[in-house]
C-alpha cells in the first residue's frame, strides 16, 4: 500500500497508515506534506529502522528524534507511520521545545524524490522564496546558497535555476522540493523569464563570493 | 545594542580587531559593562592587497554620524538584532529604514542573536514583519551566535552572494561588486 495525500487527509483518525517498508524519504515527505496541507492538529510518528521513532508535533512546528540531523540517514528504512489526531489545547506530543521542524523538512526535501520533482509541484511554474531558510542551522552547500540568492530575488523555473547557478537540474530540483516542503516558496506560471545582466568571463572569475569561499575553505 | 557586533567581527577577522568600547550608560537596554562607541574594525585578506573590511558600528542613535559615513562606502550590511531586546522587530525595521540606501545599492542580511536564550519573536515573525513593511524585499534572516565563526562565515557569504546576484539581475544601483 502506498501512502498518498488523500489517504492521509481522509483518515486522520486512524492510528496506523499501513505504511509499506520503504527506503529513503520520498513517502515520508509525501505524508508530511499531506499533513501540513491538512492544517488541522495532527501528530505524526515515523518508525525508522535503526534510528528510533521520529515524532512530529505540527502544532508546535517541532520534532523529536534521537538521531542528530548532521547524521541524517539518507537511505533510512521506514517501517511504519502513524498519525494521531490531537487538539489545539492538548499537551504537546513530547517535551518541548524539541527541535525546529524546518531542519527536518530541509533534509527530508533534499533527500527525497531522487532529484525529480516532488509530486505536488505542477510543471511549467516559476518559483520565488518568501523567506530564506535558516542557513546557520541547516547543512547546505555553497551551490545551494547561491541558488537561494537567485530564488530570493526573482522568479525562476527549476531549469532556469540550474542554468543560472551552473548546477545539474536534479540539484536545483532537490532544493526546490525542500523549500516547497518547508512552505517558503511562492509559485506562478505567469512570471516572465528572468533576464540576467551579461557578465564578462573576467567578471565571473572575479566573483567575490567565489574568492571568499575559496579563502574560507568552503 | 548587545547583539554581539564586536564578537561577530572578532569571529571573522584575521587580524586583531581594533576595538573602541567605552562604559555602557544604557544598561537598562543591554546589561553589559561596555559598548561600542565609534567602530570596531577587522578584515579578511582575500589575496594580495584585496581585503574584505569589516566595520562594526554602534546601534545607538546618538552615534548616527558614524552611520552616514559608513553607509555611503559599504557594499553590504549584516544587521545584528538582539532577540532579547524589548522590541527586536521594531528595532530591525527602524535600522533597515535608516540603511535603506545600502540595501538599494548592495544588500542586507539580518542576524538574530540570543535567539536560543530569549523567548523573543521567531524567524518567521521577523520575516513576516519585513514582508509587511517591504513587500518586494526578501532579506535573509538567520539566527546567529556571533561567537561561532562557522555561523558568521555563513552569514557573510550569504550577504556577498546576495549582493552579487542582485547586481547580476540588475536589481541594484551597482551592477558589479
Amino acid at each position: 500500500m502506498t501512502v498518498e495525500a488523500n489517504q492521509v487527509a481522509a483518515e486522520p483518525a486512524s492510528v496506523s497508515m499501513g505504511f509499506p517498508v520503504t527506503v529513503g524519504w520520498t513517502h515520508a515527505a509525501m505524508a508530511v506534506y499531506s499533513v501540513l496541507r491538512l492544517n488541522t492538529p495532527v501528530n505524526l510518528k515515523m518508525i525508522v529502522e535503526m534510528h528510533g521513532p521520529l515524532l512530529i508535533d505540527f502544532r508546535h512546528h517541532a520534532f523529536s528524534w534521537s538521531t542528530p540531523l548532521d547524521q541524517f540517514p539518507v537511505d533510512a528504512v521506514h517501517t511504519g507511520l502513524e498519525t494521531e489526531p490531537t487538539s489545539a489545547d492538548a499537551p504537546p506530543y513530547f517535551e518541548l521545545p524539541g527541535q525546529d521542524l524546518d531542519g527536518l523538512l530541509w533534509e527530508m526535501g533534499i533527500n527525497s524524490f531522487g532529484g525529480g520533482p516532488a509530486y505536488w509541484l505542477p510543471t511549467g511554474e516559476r518559483y520565488r522564496l518568501t523567506r530564506w531558510p535558516n542557513l546557520t542551522q541547516h547543512r547546505h552547500t555553497m551551490q545551494q546558497m547561491q541558488m537561494m540568492a537567485i530564488l530570493g530575488n526573482t522568479y525562476v523555473s527549476t531549469s532556469e535555476l540550474a542554468k543560472l547557478a551552473g548546477v545539474e537540474e536534479s540539484e536545483a530540483q532537490r532544493l526546490v522540493n525542500a523549500l516547497s516542503l518547508m512552505r517558503i516558496l511562492t509559485r506562478t506560471s505567469a512570471a516572465p523569464a528572468t533576464q540576467v545582466v551579461p557578465q564578462t568571463a573576467a567578471a565571473k572569475r572575479q566573483s567575490l563570493f567565489g574568492r571568499l569561499r575559496k579563502r574560507l575553505g568552503r | 545594542m548587545g547583539a554581539g557586533k564586536t564578537t561577530a567581527i572578532e569571529s571573522l577577522s584575521e587580524i586583531e580587531v581594533v576595538r573602541t568600547e567605552a562604559n555602557n550608560s544604557e544598561r537598562h537596554i543591554a546589561d553589559k559593562p561596555t559598548t561600542t562607541v565609534a567602530l570596531d574594525y577587522g578584515e579578511i585578506v582575500i589575496g594580495g592587497e584585496e581585503k574584505v573590511r569589516l566595520y562594526g558600528i554602534p546601534g545607538q542613535k546618538r552615534f548616527d554620524f558614524m552611520w552616514s559615513i559608513l553607509k555611503k562606502r559599504a557594499r553590504g550590511m549584516i544587521l545584528l538584532v538582539n532577540n532579547d531586546a524589548p522590541d527586536p522587530i521594531a528595532e530591525m525595521l527602524t535600522f533597515l529604514d535608516d540603511f535603506r540606501e545600502l540595501y538599494d545599492r548592495g544588500g542586507v542580511v539580518i542576524g538574530v542573536s540570543r535567539a536560543d536564550v530569549a523567548a523573543g519573536p521567531t524567524l518567521a515573525e521577523f520575516s513576516e514583519a519585513l514582508e509587511r513593511a517591504n513587500p518586494d524585499m526578501v532579506i535573509p534572516v538567520f539566527t546567529v551566535d556571533p561567537r561561532e565563526r562557522d555561523q558568521m562565515e555563513n552569514i557573510l557569504l550569504a550577504l556577498v552572494v546576495n549582493i552579487e546576484m542582485r547586481a547580476a539581475l540588475g536589481m541594484t544601483m551597482a551592477n558589479a561588486l
